[in-house]
């Protein structure tokens, strides 16, 4: 339980952190830029990934194929139509279409359906793709018999597990987030506040370092979940973003994410004497980790003798726990190994923050 | 009558910039006794050692040799009982900016757990009108005065001063001496240390004169007059040149 003295210094770190407008303006404008061109940047230039199925051996069907192969708006990825089902559950196809079996030139003043699947609640850009698609069909049809219509499309929606690329990397960015916001929010404040010559006139006081260090990490947690909450409702709302799982497990792992990297942040406070000292070891601790941690791609997908070392920091077992929940909607008991490496480096980023935070060497 | 402190054979080491392995005493076996309500000054050059003894004894730097007692209790033992009953001002200290001056002093108040009155404390150092206003807004001799009141949260029994008066004009600092008589005279032992020599005369009733480490001299401002100040040069010749002219050629009447 929270001591009067420290309820009272969190709160008063909680009106300067608040009152720092400038800065949590910056600290929410960046992600949000960054969100953005992950979002719109990905969704509009790259080629859409489209499975056929093509169940029919007439030579219609064949040129309808090399057709849409020819398309650089799109990627074409043969398969039965079992196979790349499955593929678009589990979210490593967008879109398939189903050339069946009967797909023949109709005779005239007949129509042959095609039928087109996706997950019409994550696949925003359907809208898009569908004339697309119609017009490939119109073509053949002006080849084969001058713009009488041939073929329908249907579009059968296939409810999928989740996820465009925002969907797996959005976990990733707001765990990198949170990451960048604690350790530079902690260490700066320490280096800041020695260098001004306020932490020598805190500790004439009698005040402790470990209740200090509670006070800030407590106001420090505040703001930044609401610099996570804005984030969040700007991906789910604005960018459309998907969440899977469970919301109050997503806030206690980044709860006690956040508390992880305050610690940190507070450590490399302590040792830095300058703030180009702290900006330097805080880009040590953080890029790294940006690399290392899958934020942007799978662990797995890294050179081998790296990933015992990306294994064991502390984004990648934040990383991992969010997009558990947020993607594949994991919950508490299915990431306890994440949470459990949380856990350690929350107790070595403490057992350092309070011992490294020696109150005698607070002078500049 | 016991002192309200006693420093004994005070070493303070740092080591040298230039050569780390060695080392050199801020502080080299300092020992004075301050007693209860009195203005005692340390006096010296930059560089003398005064905030180094001051801070040795608010706990806020680590004793390396000697010992000091704070109304009977080891600094080096109970640092926060120390801390608990004295104020201290120190040498340009700022504050955190995004908060005003009642928000502050109430912070310092939780710091102590102490309830406090911080218009009153406002009131006693003159900038009541100053209540919203935050620090960086203040001049000089008002940031002065508001440490003061920071100092007096805790109703200290022992005010340390570190430089009070530096880089004030002399309408502040008059008024800072003003302050500092009025704490005195309800009672408050106040230890400060200034290299302005005008300070430690009007304010002092003891003087600690420091250099290189060491104290050179202690006595009572008057006292140290007496001891040290130099001989009164010898009266300037005054007269004309008719008086050498009498004097070289007599004053007997000549016709």
């Amino acid at each position: 339980m929270p001591s009067k003295l420290q309820r009272h210094l969190a709160r008063d770190f909680m009106k300067i952190f608040l009152r720092d407008r400038q800065s949590i303006f910056f600290s929410l404008f960046f992600p949000v830029v960054f969100m953005s061109i992950f979002a719109f940047v990905r969704g509009g230039q790259e080629p859409i990934p489209l499975g056929v199925a093509n169940q029919s051996d007439s030579a219609l069907a064949g040129a309808l194929v090399d057709k849409l192969g020819e398309d650089a708006a799109f990627t074409v990825v043969s398969g039965d139509e079992a196979q790349l089902r499955e593929q678009l559950i589990h979210g490593e196809q967008m879109l398939v279409l189903v050339v069946p079996a009967q797909f023949q030139a109709p005779s005239a003043g007949e129509t042959a359906a095609l039928r087109l699947l996706a997950d019409t609640s994550q696949f925003n850009q359907l809208p898009l793709v569908e004339p697309m698609l119609e017009q490939k069909l119109m073509e053949i049809e002006r080849e084969y018999r001058g713009g009488e219509a041939m073929f329908s499309l249907e579009i059968e929606n296939v409810q999928a597990l989740s996820q465009s690329y925002l969907d797996f990397l959005l976990p990733g960015l707001l765990a990198m987030m949170l990451m960048q916001l604690s350790v530079a929010g902690s260490g700066y404040n320490v280096v800041e506040f020695r260098r001004k010559g306020i932490l020598k006139r805190l500790f004439v006081t009698p005040l402790q370092p470990r209740d200090f260090v509670a006070a800030i990490v407590a106001a420090r947690l505040g703001i930044v979940m609401i610099q996570l909450t804005v984030l969040l409702a700007f991906a789910l709302f604005v960018l459309r973003v998907n969440i899977v799982g469970n919301f109050a497990e997503f806030y206690l792992v980044a709860l006690v994410a956040s508390l992880v990297f305050l610690n940190i942040g507070f450590c490399i406070g302590s040792m830095a004497r300058t703030q180009q000292a702290i900006m330097a070891i805080g880009n040590i601790v953080i890029f790294p980790q940006i690399v290392l941690s899958g934020v942007f791609y799978p662990i797995d997908a890294m050179p081998g003798f790296v990933q015992p070392l990306a294994q064991v920091l502390p984004l990648t077992f934040v990383v991992s726990g969010l997009r558990e929940i947020a993607v594949a909607g994991a919950t508490l008991l299915e990431i306890v190994p994440s949470l459990i490496g949380m856990a350690v480096w929350f107790v070595i980023g403490f057992a350092l923050a309070t011992r490294m935070f020696v109150w005698k060497d607070v002078a500049a | 009558m016991e002192p309200i402190i006693r420093a004994v054979e005070l070493v303070k080491r740092y080591p040298l910039p230039e050569d780390k392995s060695r080392s050199f005493a801020a502080v080299d076996g300092v020992s004075f006794e301050i007693f209860e309500r009195e203005i005692y000054g340390i006096l010296g050059p930059n560089g003398a050692g005064k905030t180094t003894t001051l801070e040795m004894l608010e706990g806020l730097n680590d004793i390396d040799g000697g010992s000091a007692f704070v109304a009977g209790i080891d600094v080096t033992r109970d640092p926060y009982r120390v801390k608990q009953m004295i104020g201290v001002q120190l040498q340009a200290s700022e504050y955190f900016d995004k908060l005003n001056l009642i928000e502050l002093l109430h912070l310092f108040g939780a710091l102590y757990s102490r309830d406090i009155d911080a218009m009153e404390l406002l009131a006693r150092v003159d900038l009541t009108e100053k209540a919203k206003a935050r620090p960086e807004s203040l001049s000089g001799g008002q940031k002065q005065r508001f440490s003061i009141a920071c100092a007096l949260v805790n109703v200290p029994r022992i005010l340390f001063l570190d430089e009070p008066t530096t880089g004030l004009d002399p309408q502040a600092k008059r008024r800072l001496w003003e302050l500092a008589m009025e704490l005195n005279r309800a009672g408050m032992t106040i230890v400060l240390t200034t290299h302005n020599m005008e300070e430690a005369e009007f304010l002092c009733g003891r003087i600690a004169i420091m250099d290189h480490g060491r104290i050179v001299a202690e006595d009572t401002p008057a006292n140290l007059i007496q001891q040290h100040a130099p001989e009164p040069p010898a009266a300037p010749l005054h007269g004309n040149i008719e008086d050498v002219f009498l004097a070289l050629t007599g004053h007997a009447l000549r016709d």
